[in-house]
């Protein structure tokens, strides 16, 4: 076996320029895999992040009647001990805390108009203190102050249509948990781009206190639960789920990736561009190589048809030359994936950026993620086809009549 | 003695069109007709003819790399019509060794790796390769040149190695195809002699081809060719078996 390796090894440097062609084709299809397989992955990891960041978090705990609710009376599904779950929750490993959050809607009015919002009331204090951002476009973020209590963030969408700008009042009316409808009035003291049009025309924030007197309610709708990594979510949803189970009321946990649609859609999207680009490549191995190894077999008519004289068996003929092209595939491949990840360092040592995204206005970096699935799998993609590529010219080879292939000239 | 090769009543017609052979305008040439031949073991026997006499056609039917069209032919005692594909591999790979007119010697391949590849496909284990390929070189004078590979040994050097590696396999019969015929005189009689010197110090039998007059004082017998037909079969004490 190690010689017939050796034989096949050696065969793949036998015309060196043609290996080079081949080898730049297959590493050069390897590396273009890395390099954009690698932008995407970059570019989904940061919306993750950033999507965890902006106020999903990494686990999120509801009551089992969350979703069948009535969206006017939403508290009446709401947690009614949430203070004694977010305890239990905040008592397991990697938690870095539990946000408490009521999502509700109402109407709005600044008096002479009205209109409806989405709204979501929250602590700032557990909020900050799990590092999630508000876009905050003008004026500042909510207090966690008592004084808190009478202030209001809202979309640039609703501040555009109801005409009002920082430091103006509003009227918000929604409807109580006994059906009565209730008021507040609270102050502007923020604007925030949410960055999708639709959100920032209905959005509405307020802190928890605020909400609780306008729904005549101390429950809250749900639990935000920020944790040190991302990675860590599988393993503390499996620890936690059994210990809520223990609670009085029941309750469900819903994972980042359960509530992440957006998020879902953009990685769904960047898989298909990415499975899309190794159909290309791998069509443009397959065809590119079948021709070279046709060409390469032809070149050796009389070789083959001596070990087939001296009795080789014909599978072996077969074996060996597809034995050559994975081989040929193998180290394509590691050139590729050299190629691909020196390529990838050197642009993220560029300092290259992209211009900014639809709703976004900064610029964001230009980085190439190194992922070692990625290489195995574009390394696995170049190798198979090439293995396929050698079927036609191993069948040809092994089917050669002998005395006809030793006086090949 | 014992019969190494008996071939009886042999003819190899090669179409001309890919007609079927019962069509009307079904044509062929006739590269061998009715030949006949036994080899006993240990005989050192040339076949002579001018090109295109059937040498070749006649060798490649005795070393199963071709079929005959009509006549049977057996090789230490098998019936080679009878054989699958698969059988006249194995025969080729135990029985057979190969020599041929343009070396035909693997170039990424030492010459040691060369002389060990029939043992390679034999499934013989490395220590004893090692063995036999170190044996097969020193009889043909290559020891020396062992690690080299092909481009850089000369003609005579090539075929030397192409002796060691058709005799490393201890084969019933080697096979030689004009193995003179890409060397010069003075190296030609050398390949010629070694292999007699090989057939008579290991009692292989050896059945060579060549078209080289000059050749054929080294042999004991010669089997003469003519467009296809065996025209003389001579020993060299001047008796005749044809």
């Amino acid at each position: 076996m190690g010689k017939f390796l050796l034989l096949a090894f050696r065969n793949i440097f036998r015309n060196r320029r043609r290996t080079l062609m081949t080898l730049m084709m297959v590493g050069g299809g390897v590396a273009g895999l890395l390099l954009a397989g690698g932008y995407f992955a970059f570019m989904t990891h940061g919306l993750r992040e950033s999507t965890i960041n902006d106020g999903l978090g990494h686990i999120q705990i509801f009551t089992a009647d969350h979703f069948n609710r009535d969206e006017v009376r939403v508290l009446d599904t709401g947690i009614d001990n949430w203070r004694q779950v977010a305890a239990t929750v905040r008592t397991g490993g990697h938690v870095r805390g539990v946000a408490p959050r009521i999502e509700f809607y109402g109407m709005v009015s600044n008096g002479t108009k009205a209109t409806g919002f989405m709204g979501s009331a929250v602590d700032p204090n557990a909020e900050k203190s799990l590092g999630f951002i508000s876009r905050v476009v003008a004026g500042r973020d909510l207090d966690a102050k008592p004084s808190g209590e009478v202030e209001a963030l809202i979309g640039t969408g609703l501040a555009k249509s109801m005409n009002v700008k920082v430091g103006d009042g509003l009227t918000l009316l929604a409807m109580t948990s006994d059906g009565a409808l209730n008021g507040v009035d609270v102050e502007i003291v923020g604007i925030v781009n949410l960055g999708i049009a639709e959100m920032d025309a209905r959005y509405l924030r307020i802190t928890l206190p605020a909400a609780q007197r306008l729904l005549q309610s101390d429950r809250v709708t749900n639990l935000v639960v920020g944790l040190d990594a991302t990675e860590n979510t599988d393993e503390v949803a499996a620890e936690l789920a059994p210990r809520l189970h223990g609670l009085p009321q029941q309750l469900v946990l819903k994972k980042w990736i359960d509530l992440a649609t957006y998020y879902k859609q953009v990685s769904a999207m960047f898989n298909g561009i990415f499975l899309f680009m190794g159909v290309i490549v791998f069509f443009m191995v397959l065809m590119s190589s079948v021709n070279t190894l046709l060409m390469s077999m032809f070149e050796r008519t009389r070789e083959i048809g001596t070990m087939l004289a001296m009795g080789t068996p014909r599978a072996w003929i077969v074996a060996l030359l597809m034995l050559e092209a994975i081989l040929l595939g193998a180290i394509g491949a590691a050139v590729g994936v050299a190629a691909g990840n020196l390529l990838g360092a050197l642009l993220n040592a560029s300092g290259l950026h992209m211009p900014p995204p639809p709703g976004y206005t900064a610029s964001i970096p230009f980085r190439v993620l190194h992922v070692p699935a990625q290489m195995i799998g574009s390394s696995l993609l170049v190798i198979v086809s090439l293995a396929l590529a050698s079927i036609l010219p191993a069948i040809r080879a092994s089917r050669l009549q002998i005395a006809e292939a030793l006086a090949h000239v | 003695m014992e019969e190494i090769v008996n071939v009886e009543a042999v003819s190899r017609r090669f179409p001309l069109d890919n007609f079927p052979t019962h069509h009307p305008a079904h044509s062929f040439v006739s590269a061998l007709t009715e030949a006949s031949l036994c080899v006993v073991a240990g005989e050192f026997l040339a076949i002579a003819g001018p090109s295109g006499s059937g040498k070749t056609t006649l060798l490649n039917l005795i070393g199963c790399i071709d079929q005959p069209t009509t006549g049977r032919i057996l090789v230490d005692g098998v019936d080679t019509s009878t054989l699958k594909p698969n059988g006249m591999s194995k025969l080729r790979r135990e029985k057979i060794g190969f020599v041929f007119q343009t070396f035909n010697l693997i170039p990424v391949f030492t010459a040691a790796e060369n002389v060990e590849y029939p043992l390679l496909i034999q499934g013989v284990d490395s220590r004893e390769r090692s063995e036999r390929v170190a044996d097969a070189l020193s009889s043909v004078g290559l020891s020396a040149r062992a690690n080299q590979r092909p481009d850089l040994l000369s003609g005579g050097e090539r075929q030397r190695v192409a002796v060691a590696r058709a005799i490393v396999g201890r084969p019933a019969l080697v096979l030689a195809d004009e193995p003179t015929a890409n060397l010069d005189t003075q190296n030609a009689t050398q390949l010629i002699d070694l292999m007699h010197g090989l057939n008579r110090r290991l009692g292989l039998t050896f059945i060579f081809s060549t078209h080289d007059a000059r050749l054929l004082e080294h042999t004991e017998r010669i089997v003469r060719l003519c467009d296809g037909k065996i025209v003389s079969d001579e020993t060299k004490e001047g008796g005749s078996r044809g």
